[in-house]
């Protein structure tokens, strides 16, 4: 006998074919011996297992089987907390990796624009400079300590108070 | 202990009352349903104390998950699925430490069932109870895992091949085949176990 048959055979004997295709095995199941004889081998072993589950019991007392049942609860009810203060642990650790970042980012910032010369100083100086007057240009070389400073000349306010202009140079 | 005595009460009661945290209400439940949980784990594992283990944590399992049982099946039939995907689990656990055995192989392959005769005569015709249980037993542990869990799922826990295939998590022509020589194994052995010595 075919595969596809037994397991159809199998499949009628189970309920699981489609009422068509249940029809058809069951007419060859009338007419075909060795399908009978299969089929009733199947129905043996399946009616052989009925209830077979409801002989077995427990080989413990009940008293006996409950107490590691109870003690398996309480040890991981009472593990909860642990599990909270190591999640709270790796939630802070999870934050400080993130901050530690951003901090380094931030020095590594510091660092580069101290080392460009970018400094707060030469940008007061020449603000400040800038204020006094709008024609001056200040240059201010920190490595060297000179500060060169461009007046405009004759500059036009200066030039109708003092008729004169000069360019400083100072260390 | 129990502080109550729950005997009287029907077990929707119970589940609802351990749901609030009632442990004597669960302990009822678990005395009740004991049997049957432990003979699910027995029936799939075949070895009494990794069956009373596995069996202690579904009902581990079973109180810890209580909030999310809502009824839609019996409760009997909520822990018998913990159950089962426990053993699941440790089969598969199991599987993963040993080599393929020759009986996997030739389940692939068709194996050694489909060309054995047909058992025309019921082998279990004459025996009493308690010695058909002995050989059923016996029979089911000569029985490959795979070909077991099918058999276990379908004959004992009236699964659908769909179901089964779904639980299993292979195909519904898998489940078939392995249903169909589990129970071919299962009828030679039995007919060889009727044999007189």
């Amino acid at each position: 006998m075919k595969q596809d048959l037994q397991l159809k055979l199998q499949a009628y004997l189970d309920g699981e074919l489609p009422a068509g295709e249940g029809k058809t095995i069951a007419a060859l199941v009338a007419r075909d011996a060795d399908a009978r004889a299969m089929l009733a081998e199947l129905t043996h072993t399946r009616s052989a297992l009925a209830g077979f589950e409801s002989d077995i019991k427990l080989p413990e007392t009940r008293e006996f089987y409950w107490s590691k049942i109870a003690r398996e609860i309480q040890r991981q009810e009472t593990k909860s907390p642990e599990r909270t203060a190591v999640s709270s642990f790796f939630f802070l650790r999870r934050l400080a990796v993130p901050s530690g970042v951003m901090f380094a980012l931030l020095l590594g910032v510091l660092v580069v624009k101290q080392q460009l010369g970018f400094d707060r100083r030469v940008a007061v100086v020449e603000t400040d400079t800038a204020q006094v007057d709008a024609g001056t240009f200040t240059y201010h070389d920190f490595a060297s300590g000179t500060t060169l400073v461009w007046l405009s000349y004759p500059a036009e306010k200066e030039f109708a108070e003092s008729g004169s202009a000069d360019t400083i140079s100072w260390e | 202990m129990a502080d109550k005595d729950h005997s009287a009460t029907d077990d929707v009661a119970l589940v609802r009352a351990a749901q609030q945290g009632d442990m004597g209400a669960f302990e009822e439940l678990v005395a009740r349903h004991r049997d049957k949980i432990y003979a699910r784990a027995y029936s799939m594992m075949r070895n009494e104390d990794e069956a009373i283990d596995l069996s202690q944590e579904a009902w581990v399992k079973g109180w810890q998950r209580l909030v999310q049982f809502q009824g839609d099946s019996s409760f009997t039939t909520w822990m018998t699925r913990i159950t089962i995907n426990l053993c699941l689990d440790q089969l598969r656990r199991k599987k993963r430490h040993r080599t393929e055995s020759i009986e996997e192989m030739d389940e692939e392959s068709g194996g050694v069932e489909r060309q054995l005769p047909v058992v025309t005569v019921n082998p279990t015709e004459r025996l009493e109870r308690a010695e058909l249980r002995v050989r059923i037993d016996r029979a089911l542990s000569q029985l490959s895992a795979a070909h077991r869990t099918v058999m276990v799922l379908h004959e004992f826990e009236q699964m659908e091949y769909k179901a089964i295939a779904r639980t299993m998590n292979c195909s519904i022509g898998t489940v078939m085949s392995r249903l169909f020589y589990a129970r071919r194994k299962m009828a030679a052995l039995l007919q060889d176990l009727q044999r007189p010595e």
